[in-house]
Parts: C-alpha cells; sequence; structure tokens
C-alpha cells in the first residue's frame, strides 16, 4: 500500500521547540501517498511538538518538511493549512460558539470560490459520519465528545489536504466513540487519504496504520510494523510507553 | 423626560458607536486601542479642513474617514503587532497604543492649533419635533446610522463566512491559522472598520462639539465606558447597549442633579454596573441568564 518511492510526507534532521530548548532533536520520518503512520510514545515524548512543526505552528524549527514537492519549513501556517496539510488537534480545538456546519465549512476556507467542491467535501463528511448531518445546525460546544472529535476529524477533511495529522482522537472517549473514529480512520485509508497519527493507545495505532514510529525524550527510538508488535514486540513497546 | 430620555440615545448612539469601535478591536486581537478615540478625532479635524477649504462636505467626510481607516490600520501595525509577535500574552500594547494616541493628539493640535474649528453643520441646523420633545435632524441621524451600523455588524458576523471566521479568530487564533486563516489580515480589517465606526461618530457629533484635537481624550473615555457597562469585551454589540444607556444616564443627570453632573455621574454608573455586572450588563443575549461556558471551551 505504501509507496515509499515518493513519500508524501518527508521530515529530515527536523529539530523542534519553544524557547530555548528543543522539544523534538533529529527528527526523521516518512509518510507515502495512501500511507497511514503512527507515531506512538509517552506524555512528553514530543510526538504533538511533531505535528504543530509540520503545520508551522512551533516558533523555532530546523531541518527538512517536504509535503508532496512542497518544502514547508519556511513557510507560515495559513499557506501550509490550505491544501498541503491539515490537522486534527490535541484537544479537538472546535470554534464553540459556532455550529457544526460552520466548523466544517471554515475548514474549507481557501477553497470558498470552489462551491462545488465545497459541496462534495461537505457531502463526504456527513456520508463518513451521518450523525453530524442531523446535527449540523447546533452549536459545537452542545455535542458529546465522541461528536466533537467527528467535526475536528471533518473540519479537517474540508480543506481537503495532501495529509491529514490526527492528534490522538482516541483519547477521553467512550469505547464505542473510539470504534467510529477508528472506523472512519479505515474509511479515510479507503479513499486514498494520507495519515499521520498520533496515538498513545497501541490497538488503535496498530488496527489502523502500516507502520509505527515510537518516540521517547523527543527522538524516534523505533520503527516498526503492526505484525511485529503482534509478534512480541509488545514488549519493546511496553519499554518505552512505561 | 422625553426630551432626556431622546437626547440621551442621540448621544449615546455615538458613545456606542465608539464603545463598538473598540470591542471590535478588541474582538478579534484582544487588546484595546486606546487611540480609538483619536482615530475619532483624525476624521473630524480632516473633513473639517477639507470642508473650510471648499471641498464637498461629502467629499471631505470621505476623506476623513478613509484617514482613520489609515491610522488606524497604522496603529496595529506599530503599536500592536510588533508586540504581539514577541509575545502574545503581554501587556505591553496598553502603553504603546497609549504613546500612539498621545502622539496623533499632539501633531494634530501641532498642525491646526489647540483650539476648535468650524465643522459643516449637516444637518444640525433642522429641528424636529417629537411630541413634547425636540431633536435636531442631526441627532436623529445619529441614532439611524448607530442602529444600522449595529445591526450590519451582527448581521456579517453572524452570517457571512468573513465574520464567522472573525468569530473563529476571536476564539482561538492559533486554530484559525491552522484552518488557513492570514490572522494578520484579519486582524487589519477589523482595524480598519474599528477606525470607520470611530470615523463615523465623529461626523455625526462633529456639528455639534466642532474639530479639536483633544476630542479623542473624552469620547475615547466615554466608548470605553459604554463598552465596559455594555459588556462589549464578550460581544461587540454589546457595546452599543451600553453606550445608550450611558447616553441616557449623562443626559439624565444632566438635567436632573445639574448641568455639570455628566461629568461624574458617568463614572458612578460604571462603577456600579462593574459591581453587579463584572463582565457588563449585555454580554450574553438574556441580560438575566447568563450560560456557563461549557467545560470544554476552557484550555
Amino acid at each position: 500500500m505504501s509507496d515509499q518511492s515518493a513519500p508524501i510526507l518527508e521530515i529530515n534532521a527536523l529539530s523542534a521547540g519553544y524557547g530555548r530548548f528543543d522539544v523534538v532533536r533529529d527528527i526523521g520520518l516518512t509518510v507515502g501517498k495512501g500511507e497511514a503512520v503512527a507515531l506512538l510514545g509517552p506524555n512528553g515524548a514530543g510526538k504533538t511538538t511533531v505535528l504543530r512543526a509540520i503545520m508551522g505552528l512551533v516558533k523555532q524549527r530546523r531541518g527538512l518538511i517536504r509535503i508532496g514537492s512542497t518544502d514547508v519549513s519556511n513557510l507560515p501556517t495559513h499557506r501550509i493549512a490550505r491544501g498541503l496539510a491539515a490537522i486534527a488537534p490535541e484537544g479537538r480545538r472546535l470554534f464553540l460558539d459556532q455550529s457544526v456546519e460552520d466548523n466544517l465549512l471554515l475548514g474549507a476556507l481557501h477553497l470558498r470560490h470552489d462551491r462545488a467542491r465545497v459541496e462534495r467535501l461537505r457531502n463526504s463528511v456527513y456520508e463518513l459520519f451521518p450523525v453530524l448531518e442531523s446535527y449540523r445546525h447546533r452549536l459545537s460546544s452542545f455535542l458529546s465528545g465522541g461528536e466533537q472529535q467527528m467535526v475536528a476529524i471533518g473540519r479537517m477533511l474540508m480543506s481537503d489536504p495532501e495529509i491529514m495529522l490526527l492528534d490522538e482522537p482516541s483519547v477521553a472517549l467512550s469505547p464505542v466513540a473510539v470504534d467510529i473514529v477508528v472506523k472512519a480512520m479505515l474509511e479515510l485509508r479507503k479513499r486514498g487519504a494520507s495519515l499521520l497519527l498520533v496515538e498513545q493507545r497501541v490497538d488503535v495505532a496498530t488496527r489502523v496504520c502500516d507502520r509505527l514510529y515510537v518516540m521517547a525524550h523527543g527522538e524516534i527510538v523505533e520503527e516498526m510494523t503492526p505484525d511485529i508488535v503482534r509478534s512480541g514486540g509488545m514488549s519493546i513497546l511496553n519499554k518505552y510507553l512505561g | 423626560m422625553l426630551q432626556f430620555l431622546l437626547s440621551g440615545v442621540a448621544i449615546g448612539s455615538i458613545y456606542g458607536l465608539i464603545g463598538m469601535a473598540l470591542a471590535i478591536s478588541f474582538y478579534v486581537t484582544r487588546i484595546i486601542n486606546f487611540a480609538q478615540g483619536q482615530l475619532m478625532m483624525v476624521t473630524v479635524m480632516i473633513t473639517a479642513e477639507l470642508a473650510s477649504s471648499g471641498h464637498p462636505v461629502w467629499l471631505a467626510a470621505a476623506a476623513g474617514l478613509a484617514s482613520s481607516c489609515i491610522i488606524g490600520i497604522l496603529s496595529y501595525l506599530i503599536a500592536v503587532r510588533p508586540i504581539l509577535l514577541s509575545n502574545r500574552f503581554s501587556f505591553g500594547w496598553l502603553v504603546s497604543t497609549l504613546g500612539f494616541a498621545v502622539i496623533v493628539e499632539n501633531a494634530a493640535a501641532y498642525i491646526w492649533g489647540p483650539t476648535s474649528q468650524a465643522f459643516p453643520p449637516i444637518l444640525n441646523s433642522i429641528s424636529v419635533p417629537i411630541g413634547s420633545a425636540v431633536l435636531t435632524a442631526q441627532q436623529i441621524l445619529a441614532i439611524v446610522t448607530a442602529a444600522v451600523l449595529a445591526a450590519g455588524f451582527e448581521i456579517v458576523r453572524r452570517y457571512t463566512l468573513f465574520g464567522k471566521l472573525g468569530m473563529a479568530t476571536a476564539a482561538d487564533p492559533e486554530m484559525a491559522s491552522a484552518i488557513g486563516a492570514n490572522t494578520t489580515v484579519v486582524a487589519i480589517v477589523a482595524f480598519a472598520v474599528s477606525a470607520a465606526f470611530a470615523g463615523i461618530a465623529g461626523l455625526l457629533i462633529g456639528p455639534t462639539t466642532f474639530a479639536n484635537p483633544y476630542l479623542g481624550d473624552t469620547f475615547g473615555t466615554y466608548g470605553f465606558i459604554a463598552m465596559m457597562i455594555g459588556g462589549g469585551t464578550e460581544r461587540p454589540i454589546a457595546a452599543m447597549f451600553g453606550g445608550i444607556l450611558l447616553g441616557v444616564c449623562a443626559e439624565g443627570a444632566n438635567g436632573l442633579i445639574n448641568s455639570q453632573a455628566s461629568d461624574w455621574f458617568p463614572f458612578i454608573v460604571l462603577v456600579v454596573i462593574l459591581i453587579v455586572s463584572p463582565k457588563g450588563l449585555f454580554s450574553a443575549s438574556n441580560p438575566l441568564f447568563r450560560p456557563r461556558r461549557p467545560a470544554s471551551a476552557s484550555r
């Protein structure tokens, strides 16, 4: 499934952080077109910082970040967000005083002049999460955690990005909601999307992804496949995940 | 009684417009532009200057508004943006916008001198009797303009993509940039719109106050009070309601206590209202019922 010859996301020797010290150091990773890759690791390992660096949300970053053929390491966030990368961030960060539909339409901000495309994207989100269509005019603050996560994923889809970044979409959700989110990610893969998933739950990562990177203390320490995890790699993971 | 009420609403509409101007730039950038009153003064001075040198009033007014917008944008680029770039949570803008206000005010006093100049009367000479009261057509124009602008702002904020983007930027600027919004452009537009609101307030009050470079002090302060008692920090349109309340209180105090009472009475109103309702009276759509923010809104 992965096409290693032309990665959609390529990160090389990335160091990034806030203020005077780097949170992550010398990160190298790739995500192929149509591939799903997980970043696993304990709290504070720097997983979120990697995603934020890809979006240009981290002030200091050094090294190479390439999406498709575009070097984004010096692009401002709003340029990266216009069709290159999109994020369903930690804590979802919906625009809570606005409706579900408005949150989705804001996701397609850079496509606003192409109404037909926005319409298609919106319908594809409602196809993925039918429950959102019945709540479309509801304020997003009135939704449950699982439904809010669906809106966050939907908003990410709406910009039709080359690579989708998901930051712990399973966190603080009921088992039923986790299952819906996992199935949605699998459906996205069927549609050909490329995903970079930050997770703490190994079971979610192995169900969705082709490859897993393990991070600890700001560095990538292991790379493995779900098969290796199932045939005993779990003990290696446990060493890092604690 | 009706006279106090009506002229209070008229002057309150002006306070409300300046309050909304403050609230609009606060809404998007979370900073208070203390040069707002001076932006109003710029429109008044430029309009007076051009009108007295023989240009038609509408052209003078348009040029005045345009100058306010330009200086409003400059106030963002010079006094606000550099500070927010170095530290988004810094309070340096308190001093820098105040400094910008002092510079603009003194420049105006240097150019036009500290005394008042003539301002075109626009509609000030026409009187309209309403029941037992009399308003000038200019006062009625102020009320109507304020109502139209407040309603127009609310419609744009709620129903257009740009308004929704403004709301998104207000709620979470970082996430707004992560959906592709250029938050600098959004802030510049907010400052230009807010300068236009202040400038329009200046055109409405100019015929009464004449053109004085220190006009911004008084009206900036009253606009600030209007925003605070209304709750404009939460919803810009609430500043308009606060302004009207303030105007009625000030006119009422002038008429019922003594002719100087409008100098101190509004401050008492401000203190009492902020004790009763720290976020302002109209910060929620229903002043008696304020829903708590959902837990997930806190980060």
